[in-house]
């Protein structure tokens, strides 16, 4: 169980602050805040989510800029302790529609209530936004949106030219909308963050992919729901190791190594025709989480050389290629490189007719940085690059003149490098993962409530190796 | 009692008070954050006017502007009867708002707080089971004695209540009344109604009733919650049922029960299984941690097989989650591939790092890559780690060069492809790299003598970039060990000798070494002038007392014998292998009982880090004027007291020790006492606060700050094993003219990690008054590293005086643990799996033994278990056995003629070098 709840500015600032035994020194939330700012211990910069200082034991996880920790003098399940951080974040959103300091501060009495029903003595009650509903009595006072950037999963579908409806991301599952009637409207996300690691021969090193399928329902009267996956869907690799991947490609089949799913699902028919049936708790939830290992086609392929250039310069050139159908746009593509610590000036070419690409070379950290309209390519000394936007089938090239203000101890790849790259793809998912259908059990003939199912493929760590 | 159950702030942002005020006011206008807007005049009387209007939306709003002071650290609790008024009322929102109020300030207005019980009543039984419930919850919440009483019979119904939300709740509560008063729980039958909740057809119930009874278990010396068969199959049939977080409280609780065999946990087994594929990775751990329990008493290998089979898939699905669980999950998985390396075997590609993952998150992965690699997948695992070495953080690629080092140590057929890939690394002459690199090859070559000597050449060529000590040590290690083959091995040495004064201690005695052993393989003129100057520096140069010694021992070896000093310093060396992240067998069985929990995560045993205050903190200012518990009304006053005004008597009969009634800290607790008095013997290393010891008796303790030191103060304090449990001793005598107080203690890091488990309770000493207490003592919190040794470093300071610095020995008396005693076959199996290596023995001939039955009783109060005996000619030959904490034996033999001096005791142990601190507490033992 634990002992105090409390959610920190990065500040250091008391947002707010629970304390449920009172077993614990009342100045935790400052000797915590001290010890994670000042990290050092075996030179560590950051701290690791549970340490223990003076006998109490500190969680803590990081959303939107917020410190949200616990702490405890027993022995508890950590897993369990650092997963209900997270689930009252999620909880504090679902009411708020926001979730940031200002957000929290405005409703305080509704987060003092809301966790007074999420934890009691230390123990966790519920986390279900559904169920809290009928023991929360405050009603949220709901942030301007305008102003606020939107955060979390859904707000990747605020960007680019398909822009869907900007409300439905910050809207709290609780508030009646300004108009009266809130809007029949349901959310399912398959949300697919990618690693890729190319060898510097452009062998695909590790693939992986972690996808979520998530949910978010306004739907009144929480009707049934119906989603059906790919008829072909496996589950498991079965005896195959993961350094065996013949026969998986090409045969179409979608194969997930392990899945999980959320206590709403019922199953019973999805070994049957791929169906999970599911009654949708207010709130966003991850309805199913999968894993792939199998190899699939990685959306860019990286090519990247440095070759030194005479005794106080090298080149570098940076090829992507993206290796989508045309009629799919890639955007806020970032690509990165950390140049030789001793390069001093870097100039760039672009290809001719490059369109609102941006270039740069950060002298503080030594990198360089490339940008495209639509696509963003940064090399770090670093080199970067920005660009916005790369459309499928598309190949962009960067070349770099470096000068260094010292010989290069010879093997010049093995201090620069590797490339690294950040991207979002709407409408695109590397697994080919589906949602055949999303059916809505029918409560009338008028009800016809608006479903949105929505793509996305974005990078969590996506390297080639020079 | 302190209670501070309930607090809560929203604190002002850092702005400038002035400022943030308006600011603050022009932004929030309009919002709840309105409540915080301040009329600069006659605040608390506009609110107590508000408070009692007769319209209910301006009470509602003028309770929140409280709520709001409150939380801002403001002092209202002069409204509390107008607040208290407010709560009779059917808004909930309201009520739940006074409710709030009350838990905060009931404890300092006990008298008005009996106002609010009639309310409560009433309210534990509103037809509006959410008005029960929270009626209920919230009695819990406020630990005033009068509120107490009169939650008993609200509680009892609402144990019974028809709606679940307040069975859940009553479940709960009746765990915050026996944290209160668990005298009553027992008296009441709460616990019998609780056990009867696990029936209950609700999960929610259920698992709140399983929470509850396995906190209560925690807290008491009797079997409660003690888990059955029959219970077993119950809650395993509520496991399908309940929310996520019950599952972990019931998975939990249930790891503790032992099948009674194969078939049963195999059954056990199949029922968890369909809980790794939970969405909940705190749901997911648990079960790992019941399977992996349960497979213990599996002893079908197909079976087993299978089961690690399902479990891989779940673990690695722990690493897509947030990294913060991702670290949880490592740490547990690191645990896990010690004991079953299959389970993981072939997955050792999701253990690689990504370049944007945290670095806490990569230094574990870089842990289990180590622990994983075999002949199978080293070339992988190399080429990752090169990859590593590159990178910009320079901890991190510390870390990959040294895995590097360690996996050449643990796979012979690798070690050359490993030592090439360090070559490679040391080419590219970046410092960090460099120097870590040649740490793990001068450990390659203690691994592999004689094979790999040949890249020495490579090494040397960047002697002149190394500045770090450990790096420079390595490197002068690796000269002198192999200074025949390195043709100029005297000037790579020489041009070290130059700044010998300003190397750190580590470089001075390697250079030493190094320059002896040059000197005895290459005897000319060149390495004997180096030695007279490596001598002479290291001897009458130097304060180092480690450095000295050893400069005397080479000393005198080589100037009477030097082809024993030969045989000496050349002598071949035992072969190392990789065991630096190895983890004793039986403190891996205890933590991979613990998977799952914090232990896990930090690897160390609960004890070690766990120390249960149930008393909330007296760091707090809060005062206590009423705070006691029932059942000790007759002790505050008095010890109030007698820690105000010295006993005149103390300062004649010093070891009377200044008597203080129990309660020198705030409130104890009925446990406490317990403790105190001995009669709860499991709760050892719990560290309890023990204030006082009111039982000290025996011989004087020993001096270890005399007055003369201690301007007046003198301590004499030793480490006392009392009821399994370590304490310090410590007896305060001030003979100085001034009151002394503010006492504060500290250990500086030591071999066993002995360390305060609570602060100290010493009250102000008067001039001429003494004062003892026993302070419970942890272990392994800061252990030092290197060889054992006896010395323990403390500190003690107080508000008057400098801080006193004295040194104390631990004797390994101590922590011989009362489980020490070892079955006859046991013995005789471990004395034979322990190699001969391990055996040490030493004689003393002072010791006489007059008596065979007297040394035995002797030793066995110490923890020394007597075994076996057996007759060699006139010679006694006794078997023993002792155990130290982490679960080290020593098996001991002792041989003696009764009644003549001399004894000779050899001892075998996984630690042999614990003997030198064994042989040093036997002595001392049998020579008193």
């Amino acid at each position: 169980m634990i002992s105090q709840f409390f959610v920190l500015s990065q500040r250091g600032d008391n947002i707010v602050f629970r304390d449920y035994r009172g077993d614990v020194q009342k100045g935790s939330a400052e000797i915590f805040f001290r010890k994670v700012k000042f990290w050092k211990e075996d030179g560590e910069e950051e701290a690791p989510p549970v340490f223990n200082v003076d006998g109490v034991n500190y969680f803590h996880v990081k959303v939107v800029g917020l410190l949200f920790v616990a702490t405890t003098r027993t022995n508890v399940s950590p897993s369990l302790v650092l997963e209900l951080l997270q689930r009252i974040a999620r909880v504090v959103k679902d009411y708020l529609g926001v979730l940031n300091e200002d957000s929290i501060r405005k409703n305080f009495v509704l987060v003092y209530e809301l966790l007074d029903e999420v934890v009691d003595f230390g123990y966790v009650q519920t986390t279900s936004t559904e169920l809290l509903k009928s023991f929360i009595f405050n009603e949220p006072i709901v942030v301007d949106v305008a102003r606020l950037q939107a955060l979390g999963p859904a707000g990747l579908f605020m960007q680019g030219t398909k822009r869907m409806p900007g409300t439905a991301v910050t809207k709290s599952v609780v508030a009646n909308e300004p108009a009266g009637r809130k809007r029949e409207e349901i959310f399912v996300d398959i949300i697919e963050k990618i690693s890729v690691t190319f060898s510097s021969s452009g062998y695909i090193l590790t693939s992986e992919i972690d996808g979520t399928i998530q949910m978010k329902s306004y739907l009144s009267g929480n009707p049934e729901i119906r989603l059906a996956l790919n008829d072909d869907l496996s589950i498991g690799r079965g005896g195959r190791s993961i350094y065996d991947y013949s026969g998986s490609s090409g045969s179409g089949a979608v194969i997930l190594d392990d899945c999980n799913f959320h206590e709403s699902v019922h199953l019973d028919s999805f070994d049957v025709d791929r169906t999970l049936s599911l009654v949708p708790p207010d709130g966003e939830f991850p309805v199913m989480n999968y894993r792939i290992t199998q190899e699939f086609k990685p959306p860019f392929r990286i090519n990247a050389l440095i070759e030194q250039a005479g005794p106080l310069k090298a080149e570098v050139i940076v090829k992507i290629r993206a290796e989508y159908a045309s009629s799919i746009t890639a955007n806020t593509i970032l690509v990165q490189m950390p140049l030789p610590p001793y390069t001093t000036r870097v100039s760039f070419e672009l290809e001719p007719g490059a369109v609102g690409q941006v270039t740069d070379f950060k002298e503080s950290n030594k990198r360089l940085e490339w940008g495209l309209k639509k696509a963003m390519f940064l090399l770090n000394g670093l080199m970067s690059c920005i660009l916005n936007s790369i459309v499928g089938g598309s190949e962009h090239t960067l070349r770099a003149k470096l000068t260094f203000s010292q010989e290069s101890h010879g093997n010049i790849t093995k201090e620069a490098g590797p490339v690294s790259m950040n991207f979002t793809i709407p409408m695109y998912n590397a697994s080919r993962l589906q949602v055949k259908y999303l059916q809505i059990a029918k409560k009338s003939k008028n009800f016809n409530p608006y479903r949105w199912v929505r793509y996305v493929t974005q990078t969590n760590s996506y390297v080639a190796r020079i | 009692m302190p209670f501070s159950t309930f607090s809560l702030s929203v604190a002002p942002s850092n702005r400038p008070p002035t400022e943030s005020c308006e600011e603050r006011e022009r932004e929030m206008s309009g919002h709840d954050s309105k409540y915080f807007s301040t009329t600069k005049k006659g605040e608390i009387p506009e609110l107590k006017e508000e408070l009692n209007s007769q319209y209910k939306d301006k009470r509602k709003d003028a309770v929140k502007k409280v709520i709001a002071a409150m939380t801002v650290g403001k002092d209202v609790s002069s409204l509390f009867t107008d607040v208290v008024n407010c709560m009779q009322t059917e808004n909930l929102e309201l009520k739940k708002l006074v409710y709030l109020y009350l838990i905060n300030y009931a404890k300092s207005q006990p008298d008005l707080a009996i106002l609010a019980v009639n309310t409560f009543v009433k309210d534990s039984q509103d037809p509006n089971p959410l008005i029960r419930a929270l009626a209920v919850r919230t009695m819990g919440c406020i630990r005033v004695d009068k509120i107490t009483e009169y939650l008993c019979d609200p509680l009892q119904r609402c144990l019974k209540d028809d709606d679940p939300y307040v069975r859940k709740t009553a479940a709960i509560c009746v765990a915050k009344l026996y944290d209160i008063n668990a005298e009553l729980v027992e008296d009441r039958g709460f616990l019998e109604a609780l056990k009867d909740l696990i029936s209950d057809n609700n999960p929610m119930v259920v698992a709140n009733a399983v929470a509850a009874l396995a906190e209560i278990q925690e807290n008491s010396s009797r079997p409660i919650f003690e888990i059955t068969s029959h219970t077993l199959s119950k809650l395993l049939t509520a496991l399908n049922e309940c929310t996520e977080w019950g599952q972990v409280f019931i998975l939990d609780a249930l790891s503790k029960y032992k099948a009674a065999d194969a078939r049963e946990a195999e059954n056990i087994v199949e029922r968890v299984t369909p809980r790794l594929q939970h969405a909940n990775c705190a749901v997911v751990l648990s079960a790992v941690k019941m399977i992996l329990q349960q497979m213990e008493l599996i002893t079908s290998t197909d079976v087993v097989r299978n089961l690690c089979k399902k479990m891989a898939p779940p673990l690695v699905t722990l690493l897509s989650a947030e990294p913060e669980i991702q670290y949880v999950a490592l740490r547990n998985i690191n645990l896990i591939v010690q004991r079953r390396p299959t389970i993981l075997a072939h997955e050792i590609k999701v253990f690689f790092c990504k370049y944007n993952d945290p670095i806490y998150v990569k230094m574990e992965k870089l842990e289990i890559m180590i622990k994983l690699a075999s002949d199978r997948n080293i070339d992988q695992v190399l080429l990752e780690f090169k990859e590593y070495a590159t990178e910009v953080d320079v901890d991190f690629v510390r870390k990959a060069v040294r895995a590097i080092g360690r996996c050449a140590i643990k796979l012979e057929r690798a070690a050359e492809r490993c030592i090439s890939v360090l070559l490679e690394l040391i080419k590219i002459k970046v410092n960090y790299v460099v120097q870590e690199a040649i740490i793990v090859i001068k450990d390659i070559f203690r691994r592999y003598p004689n094979t790999y000597e040949s890249i020495i050449a490579t090494l040397c060529e960047s002697l002149d970039t190394l500045d770090e000590p450990e790096a420079k040590a390595s490197m002068i290690w690796i000269i002198g060990e192999y200074a025949e083959r390195i043709d100029n091995a005297d000037e790579l040495l020489e041009s070290f000798l130059e700044s010998f004064p300003e190397e750190p201690a580590q470089v001075q005695l390697q250079l030493l070494t190094a320059t002896v052993k040059l000197f005895l393989k290459k005897p000319t003129e060149g390495p004997q002038q180096m030695i007279q100057v490596v001598l002479n520096n290291a001897t009458v140069e130097t304060d180092n007392p480690d450095l000295r010694d050893r400069a005397y021992i080479y000393w005198r070896l080589l100037s009477t014998d030097p082809e024993a000093a030969k045989d000496v310093v050349l002598a071949e060396k035992p072969v190392i292998s990789d065991d630096s992240n190895q983890l004793d067998p039986s403190l891996l069985d205890e933590l991979l009982s613990n998977i799952a929990t914090l232990s896990s995560v930090y690897h160390k045993p609960p004890e070690a880090f766990v120390t249960r205050v149930k008393t909330t903190q007296k760091t707090e200012e809060d005062d206590y004027p009423d705070g006691v518990e029932p059942g000790y009304s007759e002790s505050p006053s008095h010890a109030v007291d007698s820690a105000a005004s010295p006993p005149a008597t103390s300062s004649s009969a010093p070891h009377a020790a200044a008597r203080q009634p129990v309660p020198a800290t705030p409130a104890p607790v009925p446990d406490l006492l317990g403790d105190l008095i001995g009669l709860d013997n499991d709760n050892n290393g719990n560290g309890a606060i023990v204030p006082v010891d009111i039982l000290h008796e025996g011989p004087p303790l020993p001096v270890v700050l005399p007055a003369s030191t201690g301007q007046g103060l003198q301590i004499s304090a030793q480490l006392v094993r009392r009821d399994g449990q370590i304490f310090y001793s410590l007896l305060f005598e001030n003979n100085s003219q001034i009151p002394l107080d503010g006492f504060m203690i500290q250990f500086n890091k030591n071999t066993f990690g002995v360390a305060a488990a609570g602060p100290l309770q010493v009250p102000q000493l008067l001039p001429g008054t003494s004062a003892s207490t026993l302070l419970p003592m942890v272990l392994f919190q800061n252990i030092a590293p290197g060889p054992p040794n006896t010395l323990l470093q403390v500190a003690v300071k107080n508000n008057q005086q400098p801080v006193w610095y004295f040194n104390d020995k631990l004797s390994l008396v101590v922590f011989f643990s009362e489980d020490g005693r070892m079955e006859r076959s046991a013995f005789l199996e471990t004395w034979k799996s322990l190699p001969d290596s391990n055996e040490v023995s030493k004689d003393f001939p002072g010791i006489v033994v007059n008596s065979v039955e007297a040394t035995l009783d002797q030793l066995a109060v110490s923890n020394m278990f007597f075994i076996a005996k057996r007759k060699h000619a006139n010679q006694d030959v006794l078997y023993l056995s002792a155990k130290i904490p982490r679960g080290i034996p020593f098996l001991i033999e002792l041989t003696a003629v009764v009644g003549i001096p001399g004894l000779k005791c050899a001892i075998k142990s996984p630690s042999p070098e614990m003997a030198p601190l064994f042989f040093e507490a036997l002595e001392n033992l049998l020579k008193s």
